[in-house]
């Protein structure tokens, strides 16, 4: 089966400085990917590369195994696309939008159409212009999804959404998704990512940063381990030797231990100073996340999957 | 050829299309019914007498008094032109930099419509735009046989026909420039404003000896610049109005096939 997206070294110019360079990444399919990155990082322009609007400097980026430029008809056809700064015709109501939209499609799957309006109780008789940023994000998940698309590239889906549509829209993710379609969307949000995405890619200043499953960068992510000695400890030698440890605070019997990867060896160098108690706090993503939107890219962090 | 994108670009111009066309309409009827008063009043031609630079500068040329000379001087030659130009520039200027500008472009350009598709449709909306105001002064010039205002029909039928071929050719160089920049003001800007000069090149050659020579290069020359209304549409007149139609046009594919959307 084809990857639901492959970029391959894509680069897409504005001038010096400005869009994605040389982009690999393979998206597989039957998932939930999710794009992240700080504002301005280029995630807006990879998608519109996907979507055929945008035409590649070099590289290529391909999608259910056809080219996003020269074979975009087909593959649109395939693909549901909401915008990031979605911008429907002011003065049409939604019915309106979605009636036209509908026949220029002709593959919309009415009563899935209709079951979309109703799971996000979207408006459809007043004009776009009076409806809430909220209001118009519902009418544009409705024009993604209603023609039961292989493909959804949804780029800050969740803008404007109040917490009970996040929910609908998350159950509407994983549904799709158990259907073995696939959805690939961005969001400079770590936690919507997190809480629907199966895969991740980071991408910072036009780059890729990293590409790793949520489960593999918790692993990656710092957590902190704090300890209760017995006796006072005269200083954190024994733990700042450790690869991927940093004593982050000593004063007598307590220690607070920054750990990267696998606690074991903190754990094992621990012991033999008789530890009486210990608190580990959860793998704090947040942090990681930081610092890669912070950190100029080393090379090495590009863990392709 | 699907016309779904045409008809929604349409229905968005839907108030504008009839504004313009009453307005025009109403403005029509007036002039039409005001010959009768004015068709004996020969201080009226005076003002045209010796080729002056004024009468030439609105359009006007020969006698006032006359049914053709009035209807040119008073419609076809200014008023006519201009609120089909309004129309179809900025439709044109609209129709791909002004929706990308805006963002509801992004909407219709990832449907599984190629480019080449969407853009026929935008051409096909654009050559609708340039029939009403055309098309309701040439029933309102019909309705001049009431008021002594005789023209031959075939004629009249011939400059309606140049006037929507004027207002497609501009309209088409608006979206032409539109799509190759991605800019709604630069295509307004450059359409209008060689659409002016059009207009001044046709009505001051009639005056000024040197500009003759350039009329050939000025579409309202062709359209409406030369006793349209008397002799018809040329089969030559018709031939650079469809020429310069379908250079644009195949130029606004160009552009459009390979500029970036929003």
């Amino acid at each position: 089966m084809a990857d639901a997206v492959t970029l391959n070294d894509l680069t897409k110019s504005f001038g010096p400085d400005r869009g994605v360079s040389h982009l690999t990444l393979d998206v597989g399919p039957g998932q939930v990917f999710g794009f992240l990155g700080p504002n301005g990082a280029g995630k807006s322009t990879t998608i519109r590369v996907v979507m055929g609007l945008y035409r590649p400097t070099s590289g290529s980026a391909t999608a259910l195994g056809l080219d996003c430029w020269s074979q975009g008809v087909a593959l649109r056809r395939r693909v549901g696309y909401l915008p990031g700064d979605l911008t429907l015709f002011p003065r049409l109501t939604g019915r309106e939008i979605l009636d036209r939209l509908t026949k220029a499609r002709d593959d919309v799957d009415t009563r899935l159409r209709q079951q979309l309006i109703d799971r996000f109780h979207a408006q459809l008789d007043r004009p776009v212009r009076t409806l809430s940023k909220g209001n118009q994000q519902k009418l544009g998940l409705v024009l993604a999804f209603m023609h039961r698309p292989e493909l959804l590239v949804l780029d800050e889906p969740t803008s404007g959404l109040d917490p009970l549509m996040q929910d609908e829209f998350a159950t509407l993710l994983e549904e799709t998704v158990a259907e073995g379609r696939t959805v690939f969307l961005s969001s400079h949000d770590l936690g919507e990512v997190q809480r629907v995405a199966q895969q991740v890619a980071i991408i910072r200043k036009g780059r890729l940063v990293t590409v790793d499953t949520i489960e593999g960068l918790r692993n990656r992510a710092p957590r902190t381990i704090e300890l209760r000695f017995r006796r006072p400890l005269a200083d954190g030698s024994a733990f700042s030797a450790l690869p991927g440890v940093r004593v982050t605070s000593h004063s007598g019997h307590r220690m607070v231990l920054t750990v990267e990867g696998d606690v074991g060896p903190a754990l094992a160098a621990a012991v033999p100073l008789e530890p009486v108690d210990v608190v580990a706090r959860p793998a704090d993503l947040d942090e990681l996340f930081r610092g890669f939107y912070a950190q100029p890219h080393r090379e090495g962090e590009l863990h392709a999957l | 050829m699907h016309s779904d994108v045409a008809r929604l670009d349409l229905r968005l111009r839907r108030r504008s299309i009839l504004g313009y066309t009453m307005g025009l309409a109403a403005y029509a009827w007036l002039i039409v019914a005001l010959y009768p008063t004015f068709r004996h009043d020969t201080s009226l031609d005076a003002l045209t007498k010796g080729s002056s630079t004024l009468s030439a500068l609105l359009g006007a040329s020969g006698s006032f008094t006359t049914p053709d000379g009035w209807m040119n001087a008073n419609l076809y030659a200014n008023f006519v032109p201009l609120f089909v130009l309004l129309m179809t520039i900025g439709y044109g200027a609209s129709a791909i930099a002004g929706q990308d500008e805006e963002g509801t472009l992004s909407s219709i350009a990832t449907l599984p419509i190629s480019r080449t598709s969407l853009l026929l449709q935008k051409a096909l909306a654009l050559a609708i735009l340039s029939l009403p105001i055309p098309a309701v002064t040439f029933l309102v010039a019909l309705i001049g046989r009431d008021f002594q205002l005789r023209l031959a029909t075939g004629a009249l039928l011939g400059t309606t026909v140049a006037v929507v071929l004027l207002g497609l050719d501009f309209g088409l160089l608006a979206l032409a420039v539109g799509s190759g920049t991605g800019s709604r003001g630069v295509a307004l800007g450059v359409a209008g404003t060689f659409a002016a000069a059009s207009y001044v090149t046709s009505s001051l050659a009639m005056t000024v000896h040197w500009m003759r020579p350039l009329r050939y290069a000025s579409l309202f020359y062709w359209s409406v610049g030369h006793r349209q209304l008397i002799d018809g549409l040329s089969p030559s007149s018709l031939l650079v109005l469809l020429g310069a139609g379908v250079v644009l046009g195949i130029l606004a594919l160009g552009g459009f096939r390979h500029i970036d959307l929003h």
